[in-house]
């Protein structure tokens, strides 16, 4: 783990969605070239942290720093221009676009005609074949057809290929092998130390607690939409990590390295 | 054609074609006049105005119903402020008094997290209000000298026996189209209505795009009140009135979809065409013209069907 000044640093965040309190004063460092597995409980509130990371929710209170700056403004817009790219769970394409279209959505590379940015669709059409053909799209999808036809796991590979596309600092990952088969799963988890080992940030949600513990280098557990734990790999067993989880995460504290 | 189906424009060109043929063998000679198909083409093309802004707008998953009523007011600012202001002047107040409404309802839609249904109807209420108060019902003329501008001429006169406003609408739903289908802009506007949520997930600012959508839409509108005055410059405070109902029929008629992220220019011109042409041959078979509307419905169930089955064919989400 390094030791510079943590890359995305959350300190004591609260999110309520209406009355429901979804994050409990969350306070967690992330830092560039470190892989870390965000694990817990279906609806602990994974996917709603990551989701203030990218700016699609503020929180209600607490702050985030990025590279040592204070986020004022939370927007996607925002977060991918400093550089932080985002698999999400549930949302990302567009079912009337093609995958062109959706893999370059809100960056549209543009040729200019008498001055009016025009889409490059020449571009758009070979490149993204080019990166998501090797995320595990077969080759009778064409780029032209639209996301709504395709299977989860076409869905996924085109949202990983894009990510891939596009890395920048920060590369989240939330539930990615999702919909993926056996080979696909792999090349994905190359993918993700390939990554960190680039110097990229890479925090990567999973349910497969074996799996993730192998690739990250450190675990933050959460439960009930709080931080329960943060440990090195090296400091946990995958059997006592998925202990942690199943009873709660109570016991913890004294293995807290954070 | 494979672009044509997917936008689900195939049902409006359909239409068009057995519209044609019934028309040809039903009332041949009533059909194919100089009288009719000329209004037909003039009124379809200011329709068609309306409409394309309307699709747009529907694309993004919202709907206008002010297209009327911002027709009829940015018609009469052009024919009241023209005394004062000259045509060039009276034009331009007249256009951004459109774009003002537009901007005002987007604004409130979007700001307000307001549904548009109840925003523009709001819309059409309020810009109603303000023609009858600012008109006092009376009838307004453009003198000799402002019909005899170029600017008007160029706007309302004719070439070759075909209306200017034909030509307007060729050469701006060019532009439209290109706009919806080969641009950045286009690409994010088809995203926010066909997944607002991703869209927004990938950096787009929907809500920038559904305020520019709505003032677009009232340009149109705006700029259609203006070259049926510009073609007969006499102001009436139902100008416009029931328009919004037409617009949305043409707009679902030409395939537009209310679900979002689907519609194109050309169909909402074609539905324009359809939606005109029912009034002119209902007129021209000498059917009283309340018929008219009930027409309307009845093609405009009949298209929204049509496309529906098309919609789930395709395997669209409807
Ligand atoms: N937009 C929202 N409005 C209201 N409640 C929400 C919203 N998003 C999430 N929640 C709630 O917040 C809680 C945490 O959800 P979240 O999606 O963060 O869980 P998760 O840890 O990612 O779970 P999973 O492993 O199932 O993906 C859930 O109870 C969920 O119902
Ligand atoms: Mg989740």
């Amino acid at each position: 783990m390094t030791n510079d000044h943590p890359l995305i640093q959350v300190k004591n965040l609260d999110l309520y969605f209406g009355a429901f309190h979804a994050l409990r004063n969350v306070s967690v460092d992330f830092h560039a070239g470190e892989l870390v597995g965000l694990v817990g409980d279906n609806g602990a509130g994974k996917t709603t942290l990551i989701r203030v990371l990218c700016g699609i929710h503020a929180p209600t209170s607490g702050e985030v720093f990025f590279d040592g700056r204070k986020v004022e403004k939370f927007h996607p817009k925002l977060a991918i221009d400093q550089g932080i790219e985002t698999i999400q769970q549930s949302v990302g394409l567009c079912d009337n676009l093609s995958i062109a279209r959706n893999f370059y959505l809100g960056r549209e590379p543009v040729k200019r005609i008498l001055g009016i940015p025009f889409l490059d669709f020449a571009l758009m059409r070979e490149k993204s074949a080019r990166v998501i053909r090797q995320f595990g799209l077969r080759d009778n999808v064409s780029t032209d057809d639209e996301v709504e036809r395709l299977s989860g796991g076409e869905r996924q590979s085109v949202k990983i290929g894009r990510a891939v596309e596009f890395k920048n600092r920060v590369v989240i990952m939330d539930e990615p092998t999702n919909h993926l088969s056996v080979r696909e799963r792999e090349h994905v988890n190359e993918l993700a130390v390939q990554l960190k080992e680039q110097g990229l940030l890479v925090i990567y949600i999973t349910h497969d607690i074996f799996q993730v513990h192998k690739l990250a280098d450190r675990i933050v557990i959460m439960e009930n939409g709080a931080k329960v734990a943060d440990a090195s790999t090296d400091a946990m067993t995958a059997e006592e990590l998925e202990e942690v989880i199943r009873q709660g995460g109570r016991v913890v504290e004294k293995r807290e390295t954070a | 054609m494979k672009h044509l189906v997917r936008s689900q424009g195939i049902g409006a060109v359909i239409g068009v074609a057995v519209m044609l043929a019934v028309f040809t063998l039903l009332d041949f000679s009533g059909w194919w006049t100089v009288q009719t198909v000329s209004n037909v083409t003039q009124f379809a093309s200011i329709l068609a105005f309306v409409t394309m802004g309307e699709a747009l707008v529907i694309m993004t998953k919202e709907i206008d119903l002010s297209v009327g009523s911002v027709y009829g007011l940015a018609g009469v600012s052009f024919i009241t402020l023209e005394p004062p202001l000259g045509v060039s002047g009276s034009l331009l107040v007249a256009l951004l008094i459109a774009a003002l409404a537009g901007l005002v309802q987007g604004v409130a839609v979007v700001k307000g997290q307001l549904p548009s249904m109840i925003v523009t109807l709001g819309g059409l209420f309020t810009a109603r209000g303000i023609i009858y108060v600012w008109t006092g019902g009376s009838v307004h003329n453009f003198s000799p000298d402002a019909r005899a501008h170029p600017l008007t001429r160029l706007l309302g006169g004719e070439l070759f026996g075909i209306e200017a406003a034909t030509f307007w609408l060729i050469a701006i739903a060019a532009l439209l189209g290109l706009l919806l289908w080969a641009t950045p802009f286009g690409n994010r506007l088809l995203a926010t209505g066909g997944g607002r949520e991703s869209a927004e997930s990938r950096g787009v600012r929907t809500e920038r795009v559904k305020i520019v959508t709505f003032v677009l839409c009232s340009l149109l509108a705006g700029f259609a009140g203006i070259l049926t005055l510009c073609n007969q410059p006499q102001t009436h405070v139902t100008l416009g009135e029931n328009m919004e109902l037409e617009a949305i029929s043409a707009a679902v008629i030409g395939g537009c979809l209310l679900t979002g992220g689907r519609g194109s220019i050309l169909g909402a011109i074609l539905g324009a065409l359809i939606v005109v042409s029912f009034r002119y041959e209902l007129i021209a078979l000498g059917a009283p013209s309340s018929w008219y509307i009930t027409f309307v419905g009845v093609v405009l169930v009949a298209a929204v069907i049509f496309n529906q089955s098309l919609a789930r064919r395709l395997g669209h989400s409807v």
